[in-house]
């Protein structure tokens, strides 16, 4: 088994206790999304508003037992997406900062893009977005449909539609990918400002995680200055998706961690909820336990081999993010079931961790397209079997 | 590195003689290194044990089964109750647990090499997407059973984990025999063997509980 080490476990520690904030919000973010503004001074929330910003663009780190924490080690933003999730997976979401589009912008942006997008970052919490799925297309990127044409003047013109964008219409900046030409080497992801004329973002009614407030995005026609499009200094096969799976490769550990969170959420609210368990129960319980645990280890892998640039990371991800998105259905759906008929409304919280955890089934991937990564793993070779 | 993985050779040798060898050779191998005196017996006195090892036969010979690679002999002995063994409990539960995944491991390149040999219409069946991604939730068992083996050594994980860790295994090699179709159920096929394999694991762990997840393969 991985044991996390002192560092990595004082952050757990810090994490934990911040996490604690997280849970007396959680049903006002679910009723109010905009909730989120009122909340920008919770620790965790103040946290994540830099979390990935590099050292070299925030002297300002968050100091824990003499660590410095910039949130760009995969395995510590696990750690913080597990508690983070136990406390409330809906702020975590709902909250400011660069986490998914910053991965990008590490892997793709020139130092000119950094600097620019980091300090304003660094300015004032500031939402972004990651724009990739399209209305009827999905992520499949070989039916990307949104368009960056030349417009003269050291300009793009950016034109299509987007779906499915969390925090879009709360964001001053995003990154959206679009097509330059046909071909797999013809998407390229490009910086935006939310500003721009011919950008909107409309809310989208969800389920669950309403704190993310997921959304549709329409370009019509909106101009982007050519210094914004990202990986112009990368050799065209390392432009666009190339860099966008890596990015997600990245991403997916955390993903996990967030679904592992949730039912983690589940199961202790029956510890403390439920007054009295039977043997059979005690029994469920014990086994939910031990598969937390697991999930928990198997996520803790794919994070090391992301940071240790393994080439199986990817797929270890896909494995884990595959079990947490199932994990947090069945965890959530199996904790009702300790509360008896009515459990769903005598027992809102819960309600909520079920209803959130139907979300995590799509984020970065369906349990399904996870699958079909791990198996490509399996067969090619990329997941090492000793 | 960040986290910590203890290196374990002499767990991993189990699994992987299991894997690249097959059960009688590693069954073998895990009495030559383990057993001190009388082999180990499971809970109600019984043995599984290669054929002709040393008293792997005493007591009351209840079933003996062909594999690939050789014979295997249960038994039960009324007379030796399993404090005779000196053999470390916490050593043999975690020894036969690495050796069962090792088969797991096994029956899923028998899976690979089997279905990946076969077609329908003019691609090849292990490209058929139900076929992926039952191969993958098998894959998913796989990798979590493996994180949580890895690195440790006996006592580490205590009876309930390894006892669930078996199960665990019971139900991914029933994923995997899903997918081999008939094949699984031939006495000379990799059937065979996963059939002693859960007998393992139902003499020293108990039987493995039916549902929970994985069931989707």
């Amino acid at each position: 088994m991985i044991e996390l080490d002192d560092r990595t476990l004082a952050f757990q520690r810090q994490t934990r206790a911040w996490a604690q904030e997280l849970k007396p919000l959680a049903l006002e973010l679910d009723r109010d999304p905009d909730a989120i503004h009122r909340h920008l001074d919770v620790a965790i929330v103040s946290y994540l508003t830099r979390m990935t910003v590099p050292p070299e663009y925030n002297p300002d780190p968050v100091v824990i037992d003499g660590h410095r924490f910039y949130g760009t080690g995969t395995l510590e933003r696990v750690v913080l997406a597990e508690e983070a999730a136990v406390g409330d997976a809906g702020l975590l979401l709902a909250s400011p900062g660069p986490v998914m589009s910053g991965v990008l912008v590490d892997a793709m942006g020139d130092e000119q893009q950094k600097k620019w997008f980091y300090s304003r970052i660094m300015e004032k919490p500031t939402w972004t977005f990651f724009a990739l799925t399209e209305p009827d297309r999905g992520s499949d990127a070989g039916a990307m449909s949104t368009t960056l044409t030349p417009d003269g003047d050291h300009h793009f013109v950016l034109r299509g539609a987007k779906r499915y964008v969390g925090n879009a219409a709360r964001a001053d900046l995003g990154i959206v990918f679009a097509r330059t030409r046909p071909g797999p080497l013809g998407v390229t992801a490009v910086l935006i400002e939310t500003s721009a004329a011919g950008f909107t973002a409309e809310p989208l009614e969800t389920i669950g995680l309403r704190g993310l407030r997921l959304t549709a995005v329409t370009l019509d026609d909106v101009r982007v200055p050519a210094d914004q499009v990202l990986g112009r200094h990368l050799r065209a096969t390392q432009r666009g998706m190339w860099s966008a799976v890596q990015g997600l490769n990245r991403l997916r550990p955390g993903v996990a961690a967030f679904g592992l969170g949730i039912a983690r959420a589940a199961y202790e609210y029956v510890l403390d909820n439920r007054r009295t368990l039977n043997t059979a129960d005690r029994h469920r319980l014990d086994r939910l336990a031990l598969r937390l645990t697991e999930l928990r280890q198997l996520i803790w892998r794919s994070a090391i081999a992301v940071d240790d640039n393994e080439p199986a990371a990817g797929y270890l991800a896909s494995a884990a993010k595959a079990r947490a998105s199932r994990l947090a259905e069945e965890a959530t759906l199996e904790a009702l079931s300790c509360f008896g008929p009515g459990a769903r409304l005598d027992h809102p919280l819960l309600d909520k961790l079920a209803r959130d955890a139907r979300g995590v089934e799509f984020m970065e991937g369906t349990g399904n397209i996870q699958k079909l990564n791990l198996f490509t793993g399996l067969v090619q070779g990329g997941l090492r079997r000793d | 590195m960040t986290g910590r993985t203890a290196a374990a050779d002499e767990w991993i040798r189990y699994r992987r003689t299991a894997r690249h060898d097959g059960l009688v050779a590693a069954l073998s191998l895990l009495y030559e290194t383990l057993c001190d005196g009388a082999p180990p017996h499971g809970p109600g006195g019984h043995v599984v044990a290669p054929a002709g090892f040393v008293g792997a036969d005493t007591g009351d010979v209840m079933a003996t089964m062909t594999v690939e690679d050789g014979a295997i002999v249960a038994s039960r002995s009324r007379t030796a109750p399993p404090s005779v063994s000196r053999t470390p409990w916490a050593a043999w539960a975690l020894g036969t647990t690495c050796l069962r995944f090792g088969l797991s491991e096994r029956l899923l390149d028998a899976v690979l090499a089997h279905l990946g040999g076969r077609t329908v219409g003019d691609a090849r069946l292990l490209h058929q997407q139900m076929v992926k991604g039952g191969v993958a939730e098998a894959v998913i068992e796989q990798l979590e059973i493996e994180t949580m083996l890895a690195g440790a050594a006996p006592g580490d994980l205590d009876d309930g984990v390894l006892s669930a860790l078996n199960a665990q295994i019971t139900r991914t090699d029933r994923m995997l025999l899903r997918l081999l179709g008939a094949v699984s159920f031939l006495a000379d096929g990799p059937g065979q063997v996963a059939r002693v394999s859960e007998l393992i694991a139902d003499v020293y762990f108990g039987p493995a509980p039916a549902g929970e997840h994985g069931g989707a393969a």
